[in-house]
C-alpha cells in the first residue's frame, strides 16, 4: 500500500521526479569517474609494469628507470652476479639510446632500445619476428611511417652523433624484422630495437659494457621485497626498485589527480544529498496536511517515514544505473584528454572502471540519498496533527 | 447504556507568545453508543478543539478524556496512532483524501495499516464504497470526484476499522446544500446502523439531525438537548440500498 | 649558467677539521638544506661518484626554488657549483649542455636567433618561449581536463538549480494563484521570480567566490607543504569571478523563468487543488 502510494506520489509530480532523477545521476556520474580516476592509474600503471612479468628493475643509484640519460657500467657482471640468485628466472638488460635515419630531405630520428631478443619485455611483436642476427632491427609503426619504410627493407641508420662534428660513431645497414608495439612508450613516439651488443657497437666505446637499465623475473612465489633488498644491498651502483615502489612513486608524482578525485568524489556525494534532502523537503512540505490527515487515521509515523524513504529510495535506484552509463561515457571522454600527455604509454589509463570499487561508491550515494530523506521526513510526521490541519486549512 | 465518550473538566489553553489563550474551559460530558451527537456554536467556541481531544489527535492541558472505556489524554505517540486506527473514525471538512490513490485505496489505506491481506482490504473497500453508494467510482483518483463523492469517500474510509467512534468536523463545510443533505442522510443512516456519531457544525440543518446537541461558547458547553425525534427529518438520496431491501 | 647534475653527484658532510685549502663555494636549495641538515657555512664534499675523492666547498648560500611546474613531485636536489669546479668533478672538460642568453631587448630576440644558427657550429639557439611551449605540453593536457571538469560541473549545477528552483517556486503555488486571482499579470509575476532567482544566484555565487577563495588558498597551502614548492596551483582571478556571477546569473534567471512559466500556464484554481 505505502510501495504504491510512493510511486504514485513520483508519477503525479512527473517534472520534479524526471528532473531530481537527472541531477542525482549526474551526482552519480561525477562520484563513479572520480572512483575510477582515483585509483584508475595506480591499477593500470601496475598492470603494465607486471604485463610481462618482469617484478623487480635496476637503474643507475639514486634514479628511476629511464628518469635521467645515466647508465650503469660493468653491465655484464652486475647481470651475471643478478642471474646467479637462485629466484631470478630472467634478467633483460637494456640499453637506451637514439637512432638517427637519413630520408629524402631530412634526418629521423628515433628512440632506440638495445635488447637480448631473448628476454626482451620492452614490446610485443605485431608482425615478423624478434632480431636474430646483429644487423637485424625491430620498429614500431610510427617509425616506420616517418623513415617511409615496411617489415623487410633494409635502413641506413646512425648513431652517437657528435653536434660538434656533425659525425657518427658508428653506422650500419639494418634489416626490418619486426613490426612491434612498445610497452612502455607512447604511442606516437619513434622507437626502435635491436641487440643491445650493435647497439653499443654503433655507440662507440661510451656506451662499452653499460646499461640503461635492466628488467628481473622472478620465479612464481618468490618474496620480491626480500630479493629487492639483497639485491640493492649486493649492487651498490644500482637501485633496485620493485613494483610496489614503483607504484608508490607514481602515486606521489600523481597524487594531485588522486586527491583531485577524493575532493571532487565528496562533493558530489555532499550535492546528491543536498539535492535529495531539498526534494523530500519540499515534497513533504506540500503534503504537510496530507501527512497529518494520515497521522490522524492512524497510519504510524514510521510508516509514513518509510513511505517518503520509499520514494526517495525510487529515486536513486532509477538514478544509480542512468548515473553508470553516464560516468562510464564522460570518463571515456576525460580519459582521452589525459590519454594526451606527452610520453604516456599507451596502455596507461586514468580512468579504470573496477566494478566492485565503482559498486561501493554508487551504493554510498545510494544510502546518502535514502539517508537524506529520514530528518525531514521524520520531523514532518512529528508535526503535532491538529495545528497542521489548522494550518493546512487556513493556508 | 454503555458510555463511549467520558469527558471531565476538559482544558485546552494555546500559547500565543506571551499569551494564554484557553480554548476549553473545563468541559464535562458523555457521549453513550449510538448517540448522535452534534456541537455547535459560534465560531472560536472551542468546539474543533474538543473534537480534536476526542479524536485523540491533540492532548489537553489538563482534565480526562476516555473513549470506550480507556483513558486516552495521556497516550504515548505509538499508543494514540494505534488507538485512532482502530477505534476512531475521522471525516473532515476538506475531506483530506490522497490524491494520489484512487477511492478504493484511498479506503484501503487504514485497512493495510491495521495489517489485513490484500485481498480482504480490497472487498471490505468496496463494501464501503457500496454502502456509501460510490460502487461504480472505486478507481476514480479525489480529482475526478465532485465533492459530495469524495467526502463519501471519508467517509467509508473513517468506517474502514469498525471504529467504536465517528468524528466529523465540520463535514459539510465544503459542500453544496443539496450535496449536504446526502450527507446528513447518510449520517442519519451510520447511526442507525449503530455507529456512535459526534459532529461540529455550523449547519442547521446536520445539528437538527442529530439527536442531542450541545451548544459551546467561549470554551464551555452552554447547553446540552436532547432532541424530539419527530422534529428530524431522514431524506434518504443516492444511496445504495440496505442489504435486506436487495 | 646552470649545468645538470650528473645523477651520481653525492654530498656528504665532512668533519669541520677537513683540510683548509682555498674552499670554493656553492649555493644549495632549501630542500636540501632541510633535509640534510645543512646550513650556511657548512663546510661539504662533492664528488661525481660515491667512493671518488671530491672536492671539500663550503655553503654559502640557500635557495629557494623557482615556482616551477616541472619540477612538482621531483625529488631532486639543486646545487649550484662553479662552472670550472663541476666541468673538473664530472671530467666533462671545456663542455656545457647549454647557454642562455639574455637580448637588450624582445625585438632583437629573432634576429639572434638567426643569426646564431646561421653560424652555429654543433648546437642550436631556441626562443625560450618556443621551448616553454614544447614543454609545457603537460599542462596544456591538464589545463584540458580542468575544462572539462568545469564543463561537467556546468552543467550539473545547471540541472541542480533547474530542480531546485521548480521544487521551491512550486511550493509557492498557492501564492502564485492568490496573486493571479486577485488580477496580478502573469507578466509581474514572471518578473518577481525571476528577479528573486537572479538575486539568489548572485547571492549564492558570491557566497561561493568566498568558498572558492578559501579553498583555493587552502589547496596552495597544502600542495605547496606537499611538493615544497612556491608554486601556486590555484589562483582566484577578477575575470575568473566574473565568469562564475555571470554564469550563476544567466543559469538562475534561465531556472527561475521556466520554474515561474509552468506555474502561471496552470490554472489558479487548479494550483489551488480544485
Amino acid at each position: 500500500m505505502l510501495a504504491t502510494l510512493a510511486i504514485a506520489s513520483l508519477i503525479r509530480h512527473r517534472t520534479r521526479t524526471v528532473l531530481a532523477i537527472l541531477g542525482v545521476a549526474v551526482s552519480a556520474a561525477m562520484l563513479l569517474d572520480m572512483v575510477m580516476l582515483s585509483s584508475g592509474m595506480r591499477e593500470s600503471f601496475r598492470g603494465l609494469l607486471l604485463s610481462q612479468g618482469f617484478q623487480l628493475r635496476l637503474s643507475p643509484r639514486g634514479t628511476l628507470p629511464f628518469d635521467t640519460e645515466a647508465t650503469i657500467r660493468g653491465a655484464d657482471s652486475l647481470l651475471a652476479v643478478v642471474r646467479a640468485r637462485p629466484d631470478v628466472v630472467a634478467a633483460s638488460p637494456v640499453l637506451g639510446g637514439q637512432l638517427h635515419f637519413p630520408t629524402q630531405g631530412a634526418t629521423v630520428t628515433a628512440s632506440a632500445l638495445g635488447i637480448e631478443p631473448a628476454v626482451q619485455g620492452d614490446y610485443e611483436l605485431v608482425a615478423g619476428r624478434q632480431p636474430g642476427a646483429a644487423d637485424e632491427i625491430v620498429a614500431n609503426d610510427a617509425t616506420l611511417r616517418a623513415i617511409g619504410h615496411v617489415l623487410g627493407d633494409t635502413v641506413h641508420a646512425a648513431a652517437g652523433y657528435d653536434p660538434q662534428l656533425r659525425t657518427y660513431s658508428g653506422e650500419r645497414t639494418l634489416r626490418i624484422v619486426g613490426r612491434v608495439r612498445f610497452i612502455y612508450l607512447a604511442l606516437d613516439q619513434r622507437a626502435v630495437a635491436l641487440p643491445i651488443a650493435t647497439l653499443r657497437a654503433m655507440n662507440g666505446p661510451t656506451s662499452a659494457d653499460r646499461i640503461s637499465l635492466a628488467m628481473v623475473k622472478l620465479r612464481p612465489g618468490a618474496d620480491v621485497e626480500r630479493e629487492r633488498a639483497e639485491l640493492h644491498a649486493l649492487l651498490p651502483r644500482v637501485t633496485v626498485t620493485s613494483t610496489a615502489q614503483a607504484l608508490e612513486q607514481v602515486d606521489q608524482r600523481l597524487s594531485y589527480f588522486r586527491q583531485l578525485a577524493v575532493i571532487l568524489g565528496s562533493v558530489s556525494l555532499v550535492v546528491g544529498f543536498l539535492l535529495v534532502t531539498t526534494l523530500v523537503t519540499v515534497s513533504v512540505n506540500e503534503r504537510i496536511g496530507e501527512i497529518a490527515v494520515m497521522r490522524a487515521i492512524g497510519v504510524h509515523r514510521w510508516r509514513i517515514v518509510g513511505q517518503i524513504l520509499l520514494e526517495s529510495s525510487a529515486l536513486m535506484l532509477i538514478a544509480a544505473p542512468l548515473g553508470l552509463g553516464l560516468g562510464l561515457a564522460t570518463a571515456r571522454w576525460l580519459d582521452g584528454i589525459l590519454a594526451s600527455f606527452p610520453g604516456l604509454p599507451e596502455r596507461i589509463d586514468f580512468f579504470l572502471f573496477q566494478p566492485r570499487a565503482a559498486w561501493t561508491a554508487l551504493g554510498l550515494l545510494v544510502v546518502s540519498g535514502i539517508l537524506a530523506g529520514i530528518y525531514p521526513s521524520w520531523r514532518s510526521a512529528s508535526l503535532p496533527i491538529a495545528v497542521t490541519l489548522r494550518q493546512d486549512a487556513v493556508g | 447504556m454503555t458510555a463511549i465518550v467520558e469527558v471531565r473538566d476538559l482544558v485546552r489553553e494555546y500559547r500565543m507568545g506571551e499569551e494564554r489563550v484557553p480554548a476549553l474551559r473545563g468541559v464535562t460530558f458523555t457521549v453513550h453508543q449510538t448517540e448522535y451527537v452534534a456541537i455547535v456554536g459560534p465560531s472560536g467556541c472551542g468546539k474543533s478543539t474538543l473534537l480534536n481531544l476526542l479524536g485523540v489527535i491533540d492532548r489537553p492541558t489538563s482534565g480526562t478524556v476516555h473513549i470506550a472505556g480507556e483513558r486516552v489524554d495521556q497516550l504515548g505517540d505509538a499508543r494514540a496512532t494505534e488507538f485512532r486506527l482502530r477505534r476512531i473514525g475521522f471525516v473532515f471538512q476538506r475531506f483530506y483524501l490522497l490524491q494520489a490513490l484512487s477511492a478504493r485505496e484511498n479506503v484501503e489505506l487504514p485497512l493495510a495499516e491495521a495489517g489485513m491481506s490484500s485481498g480482504e482490504r480490497r472487498t471490505r473497500a468496496l463494501e464501503l464504497l457500496e454502502y456509501v453508494g460510490l460502487g461504480r467510482r472505486e478507481r476514480h483518483r479525489p480529482s475526478q470526484l465532485s465533492g459530495g463523492e469524495q467526502q463519501r469517500v471519508a467517509i467509508a474510509r473513517a468506517l474502514a476499522n469498525r471504529p467504536a467512534l465517528l468524528l466529523a468536523d465540520e463535514p459539510t463545510g465544503e459542500l453544496d446544500a443539496r450535496t449536504g443533505a446526502e450527507m446528513i442522510a447518510l449520517f442519519e443512516r451510520l447511526n442507525r446502523d449503530g455507529t456512535t456519531v459526534v459532529v461540529v457544525t455550523h449547519d442547521e440543518e446536520l445539528a437538527r439531525a442529530a439527536k442531542r446537541v450541545i451548544h459551546m461558547r467561549d470554551g464551555t458547553i452552554i447547553d446540552d438537548v436532547r432532541a424530539d425525534p419527530a422534529d428530524r427529518r431522514v431524506e434518504p438520496v443516492g444511496l445504495a440500498p440496505e442489504p435486506h431491501e436487495r | 649558467m646552470i649545468l645538470r647534475l650528473a645523477p651520481l653527484l653525492l654530498l656528504a658532510v665532512a668533519l669541520s677539521a677537513a683540510p683548509a685549502q682555498e674552499t670554493r663555494s656553492i649555493t644549495i636549495d632549501s630542500r636540501l638544506a632541510a633535509d640534510a641538515h645543512l646550513r650556511v657555512g657548512d663546510r661539504v664534499v662533492v664528488a661525481a661518484a660515491t667512493g671518488e675523492v671530491g672536492d671539500t666547498v663550503v655553503v654559502a648560500a640557500i635557495t629557494q626554488r623557482r615556482a616551477d611546474p616541472a619540477e612538482i613531485a621531483r625529488g631532486e636536489y639543486r646545487v649550484r657549483l662553479h662552472l670550472g669546479q663541476l666541468q673538473s668533478l664530472l671530467g666533462y672538460g671545456d663542455r656545457v649542455d647549454r647557454f642562455a642568453i639574455a637580448t637588450r631587448s624582445a625585438g632583437v630576440t629573432g634576429d639572434a636567433v638567426s643569426r646564431i644558427n646561421a653560424a652555429a657550429f654543433g648546437f642550436r639557439a631556441h626562443r625560450s618561449s618556443d621551448v616553454a611551449v614544447e614543454t609545457s605540453k603537460t599542462f596544456a593536457v591538464v589545463s584540458r581536463f580542468h575544462r572539462a571538469i568545469g564543463t561537467i560541473t556546468i552543467v550539473a549545477s545547471a540541472i541542480f538549480l533547474l530542480c531546485i528552483m521548480l521544487l521551491k517556486v512550486d511550493e509557492r503555488r498557492r501564492d502564485v494563484a492568490a496573486l493571479r486571482l486577485i488580477g496580478c499579470s502573469e507578466r509581474t509575476i514572471v518578473g518577481s521570480v525571476v528577479l528573486e532567482a537572479a538575486a539568489i544566484a548572485v547571492l549564492g555565487s558570491l557566497f561561493g567566490v568566498v568558498v572558492g577563495g578559501t579553498a583555493s588558498f587552502l589547496v596552495n597551502r597544502h600542495y605547496q607543504a606537499v611538493y615544497r614548492t612556491p608554486l601556486r596551483f590555484s589562483i582566484v582571478t577578477g575575470d575568473i569571478v566574473l565568469l562564475a556571477v555571470a554564469l550563476a546569473l544567466v543559469l538562475g534567471i534561465v531556472a527561475g523563468w521556466l520554474a515561474a512559466r509552468r506555474l502561471v500556464r496552470t490554472p489558479p484554481l487548479a494550483l489551488f487543488g480544485r
